[in-house]
Order: structure tokens, then sequence, then C-alpha cells
């Protein structure tokens, strides 16, 4: 049996309004375990984001319990929290998120500057993760020259690079055409496949939940089912 | 890794940051140049009044009080004795004061006397043109201002009129020998200039002064009781003081010139940083600390001072070398707004101290002004700076 990498007891998330709070997420109780490929979908406003934001650390929860790799998130200090989604958990946005100025081969080093590596490590880890993502090409590229999908793939290289225990990508595809969106998805399959790697999406697109092993759906914050899909 | 990052980052934000850099460079020469055109403008005209009236040193009598017009009249004391071959060999040179009416042109003018050995040569004051001649048995100097203002040219002659020790008027007819162009105003301004003999015998106080320039102050032992030594910072004082006044209204312009400086900087900073809300939610997400996050805002304003400073020293090179070498020459006339004039060239002095204190002055304001948004920011949740609200 798989290591429960996350588990979430009696979770829920509180925003506050003018005239009170806005109840974002109820009484969520989920677990993953390693090496998943999960999905968290529904519609806008379901708390979706806001689930995968604090199961990497990025939010807190109001009530309940929510532990990512045996951390407990509402205990964590900010120094922490940073040393966790530095070392442990890589994120893939909508909007790709680069940053502008550094090169394709400097995004996706970035998040082995923070881990101190030697520059042969870094390189010889960036080369890898651009090979899986076919953008050794592109290396010397800034991300205002590639396209969309390209962009995308540099985002997940830049999240897989530190090979990370979990990778949370928020509706991936949403920016993308049918043709990249597949081809961003088979690359996830491919590393969650051969690496191992934890996925948790959220979204609400078809294409990425036909891909899914797993679909927990969410209904104004709440979880209306969490079930294995068949033959994926 | 920091200090990479954010030279990377002003790199690759190409011409944004060139502007940012150049606007800090123009601000730091300007403040440079305008501290070496008031530390020089302080430094030559403490120079000209040494050499045209105060010397190595100055004794005058304790009587005399410059604020006080009645004073005058009884400013003066006779010349030591043991000063006797130090004024013959020219190492000390008396001056005596004293109040006159003139009549230039039939008309009658309030001014003050002052009668300086002709062979002097210790002051830089063109007292030669004092020598009695057959022709003019009694010239007169007068300086620029005063000829304006009295209306005399070189040959006029016009009537003085002294009180004597006695207490009775005398009066004498001048020449004017020489008009001179004196940077001094207090040696211009409603000053008539005559042979020390000639005043003395006028006023019948023979042997008498009112100050005694010295060659060094080490010929001040030759003072009597009457005479007191004046320190350069009391001669000096009105001189400082009007400095000081000027200095004021060149702070003003000196903060607008940083204001102008820090809002260009505010401007592509601060408002850079707004705008990179999201790239900070997503070094965040990748697991940058904080702190680690405004050092690294902090560290590319740092370096936009670098930069200005280098573009500072390669701008302003020559600019300050033309300053220092031919100097800056005030138009004719800038006397007359009141201010100690030179009639001759500025020539520029940068004093380290002041550059270093501008230099420091700015970085400190440039980090201060990149800290000051970053900080705030950074302390936003990661998802509040991600969705770059």
């Amino acid at each position: 049996m798989n290591k429960q990498i996350v588990q979430i007891k009696a979770m829920s998330k509180a925003f506050p309004t003018g005239e009170g709070e806005f109840l974002a997420l109820k009484d969520i109780n989920l677990s993953f375990e390693s090496g998943e490929f999960s999905g968290i979908v529904g519609p806008s406003g379901s708390g979706k984001t806001t689930l995968l934001n604090i199961i990497g650390s990025l939010d807190v929860q109001s009530g309940g319990e929510v532990c990512v790799l045996g951390h407990q998130v509402k205990e964590l200090s900010a120094r922490e929290s940073a040393a966790l989604r530095s070392q442990k958990i890589g994120f893939i946005f909508q909007t790709y998120n680069l940053l502008p100025v550094y090169t394709v081969f400097e995004n996706v080093e970035f998040p082995l500057l923070l881990l101190k590596m030697t520059k042969a490590e870094r390189e010889q880890a960036v080369l890898k993760a651009l090979d899986w993502l076919g953008l050794s090409d592109k290396q010397k590229s800034r991300p205002a020259q590639l396209s969309g999908g390209q962009c995308q793939r540099v985002a997940i290289a830049r999240a897989m690079v530190k090979n990370p225990a979990l990778v949370l990508a928020d509706e991936p595809t949403a920016n993308l055409d049918t043709e990249n969106s597949l081809h961003i998805l088979d690359s996830m399959q491919k590393l969650n496949r051969e690496l191992g790697t934890t996925f948790i999406f959220s979204t609400h697109d078809q294409k990425v939940i036909n891909y899914l092993r797993r679909v927990i759906r969410l209904v104004d914050g709440r979880v209306e089912s969490d079930d294995l899909q068949a033959g994926v | 890794m920091i200090f990479k990052l954010a030279f990377k980052n002003i790199l690759g934000y190409g011409w944004r940051s060139l502007i940012n850099v150049f606007i800090i460079a123009l601000v730091l020469i300007g403040l440079i140049w305008m501290e070496g055109m008031w530390f020089s403008w302080l430094n030559l005209a403490k120079t000209q009044s040494t050499q045209w009236e105060f010397g190595g040193g100055l004794l005058r009598v304790k009587s005399y009080d410059p604020y006080d017009v009645f004073a005058l009249e009884h400013s003066h004391a006779p010349i030591p004795a043991q000063a006797g071959n130090l004024v013959a060999s020219g190492e000390i040179v008396p001056v005596l004061f004293s109040p006159a009416v003139i009549y230039p042109g039939g008309r009658m003018q309030n001014a003050v006397v002052k009668g300086i050995p002709s062979q002097q040569s210790l002051l830089r004051f063109p007292s030669q043109a004092l020598m009695p001649t057959e022709a003019n048995p009694y010239p007169a100097i007068v300086g620029k201002t005063m000829a304006k203002s009295a209306q005399l040219q070189e040959g006029d002659a016009f009537t003085i009129r002294v009180k004597d020790s006695s207490g009775a008027f005398n009066a004498v007819d001048l020449q004017i020998s020489q008009i001179m162009d004196c940077p001094v105003p207090s040696l211009d301004q409603g000053t008539v200039w005559m042979d020390l003999q000639a005043l003395q015998d006028l006023k019948q106080l023979p042997g008498m002064a009112t100050t005694l320039a010295l060659r060094d102050q080490s010929l001040a032992s030759v003072a009597s009781p009457e005479f007191k030594l004046i320190p350069p910072n009391e001669f000096f004082a009105d001189l400082n003081q009007m400095v000081k006044t000027k200095a004021s209204g060149q702070a003003s312009l000196f903060v607008m010139m940083i204001f102008l400086a820090m809002l260009a900087i505010f401007d592509t900073q601060a408002l850079a940083i707004f705008k990179r809300r999201r790239e900070i939610g997503m070094l965040s997400a990748l697991g940058m600390t904080k702190a680690r996050i405004i050092l690294l805002f902090t560290t590319e304003g740092a370096l936009y001072m670098l930069g200005a400073t280098v573009l500072t020293a390669v701008m302003g090179f020559p600019l300050f070398w033309y300053f220092a070498r031919i100097g800056f020459s005030l138009p004719k006339g800038y006397d007359s707004f009141g201010v100690a004039g030179f009639n001759e060239a500025l020539k520029f002095v940068y004093p380290l101290p002041l550059i270093l204190f501008t230099l420091m002055l700015m970085f400190l304001l440039t980090v201060f002004v990149s800290w000051l948004p970053a900080r705030k920011i950074a302390r936003l949740m990661p998802t509040e700076a991600l969705r770059g609200k």
C-alpha cells in the first residue's frame, strides 16, 4: 500500500466578507497517497483552488487538520512553509507564472537555486527536465518568445526539476487549445508513471478529467463524490 | 544568489532600468555640481577676503564696531611702537578708517574713507595708485560699485570732508586715480580709499590706525592693549552667515532634486514592484522566504544606485573637469544682487566628504523606496499576491 502524503480531516476554510464570512470549504475529509494522479473537479467557485492552495501551504485552513508530507500546515511558520514548498512541492498554474526576464533554462533552474545545489547539479537536473518536456531546443528562449503550450511545459519542467513529492496543478490547461492540452497531460501522465510523482489537479476541463485516475467532486465547498475512474 | 538574481532582473528590464539609472545619475551630477559651486564660491570668497583685507592675520582696535557708524569716528589707536620697523618693511599694513562726507558732482554723500600705505604690497589692494603725483597730489581709489553709486569715473575730482581729532572739519579735493575691480564688497561699497599718510594728516591723527594686517599671525605679539587679534572665524562670520542664508535656498533645491530622483525611482521601483505582485507570489510559491524576496527587491534598488554612480562618473566627468579647470564666471552686475562677488572665474573644487555624503544619502533613499513596497507586498499571503490583487 502506498504511503499517505496528504491527510485532511474536518477541514473548513472561511474568508471574511463585509457582512461576516464566506465559508468556501466545509467539512473536507480527504487523503492522498503517493503516486496518485487525482483531480479536484467542480464548477467555478466550488473551492477547488482554495483546497489546492491549502494543500500547497500557500494558505491555511480555518478549522480542522491538514497534514502534508508529515507537516501540519497550520502549525508551520512562514519560513517553514516556504521550506516545505521549496523542497517537496511543485506548482503549476493556469497562467504559467514564468519569470519574464529569465530564459527557459533560468526559469527551470530557479527552484534549484533555492535548494542551494551546485552549478553542475543544477545544470544536469535542468537539462534532464527540459529533455523530458521536449524543450531542449528552447532553453535560451524567453517566455515571451514561446507559445502558451510551450510556456506551460516550462512551468511543468520548473515544478518537476527538483523531483518533488507532490505536484499541484491549478487549471493547467485552461489557457491551452486541445492539442496543447493533450500534449501537456501526456507529459504529466508520463512523469507520474515513470517517476512516481503525485499529481493533484484542480480543474473543470473534461479533457483533464478523462486522464485522472481519481476524481473528487466539489460542490459549494463540500466533497460531493470521490471516485476512482476505471480504465484510466 | 540574491545579488545575481537582482542583477539579472535589472538587465532583463532593459530600457526601464536604464532610464531609472539615467535619472538618478542626472540628479547626482546636479547635486555634485551644485555642491562644487557652493564650496568653491565660499573658498574663493574667503581667499579673496584674505588676500585683499585679512592678510596672514588681523589686529583691530577694540573700540571698532562694524555695525556702529558712530563708533567709527573714534575707532583708532596709535600704531604700536614695536611695530614701527615691521610697518616700514611692509610686514604689517596699517589702515585707518574714518566717516566722511563726499561731494561728487556737487552732490553730498556719506562715505567711509580708508587710508592705506601706498607702498604696501602685502595686500592685493592696488595701493600703488594712491602714490601722490604732481598732477594728482591727493589720489583716491573707489570700487566699481561705489563709482557707480557716486557716478564717478577715473580722473574725476570731488571734495571729501572729515572731522579731525580736535573736532574741526577739514576738507580736501581728491581725484580718482583708479576704479578698482574689487571682489570684496566691504572694501568697495560706500568706501573711498586714499593714502594713509594723507588721511592721518587730514584727520590730525599721526601714527594712528584702525586695523593692522599682518603677514602672519606670529606678528600679533606686537599688538598694544588697544588692539585685539581677530580670529578667522570672527572675521569670516558675516561671509559664513551669508553663505548659510544662501545655503538654505540651496537646500530647498537639493531636497527638490532628491525628491524628483526618488519619484523616478518610486515610479520604476515601487510601481514596478506592485506590478510584479504575481511574480512575488510565484517566488513565494517556489519557496522563497519573505526576507529573501524583500532583500531581492532592495538589492535591485541598491544596484540602480550603483549603476547611477558609475554613469555619474562617466557622464559627469567632462562637466566636472570643465568647471574645475576652466571655471565658471558670474555675469557682470551679479554683485548688485547682494552676493559677495568675485571678479575671476570660479574654479570648482569637489570636496570628497560632501560627495560621499550625497552618494550615501541617495543610496539610503534608493534602498528605502525599494524596500518599503517590497516589504508591503511580501507580507501578503502568497495566494493574494498570485492573484495580482
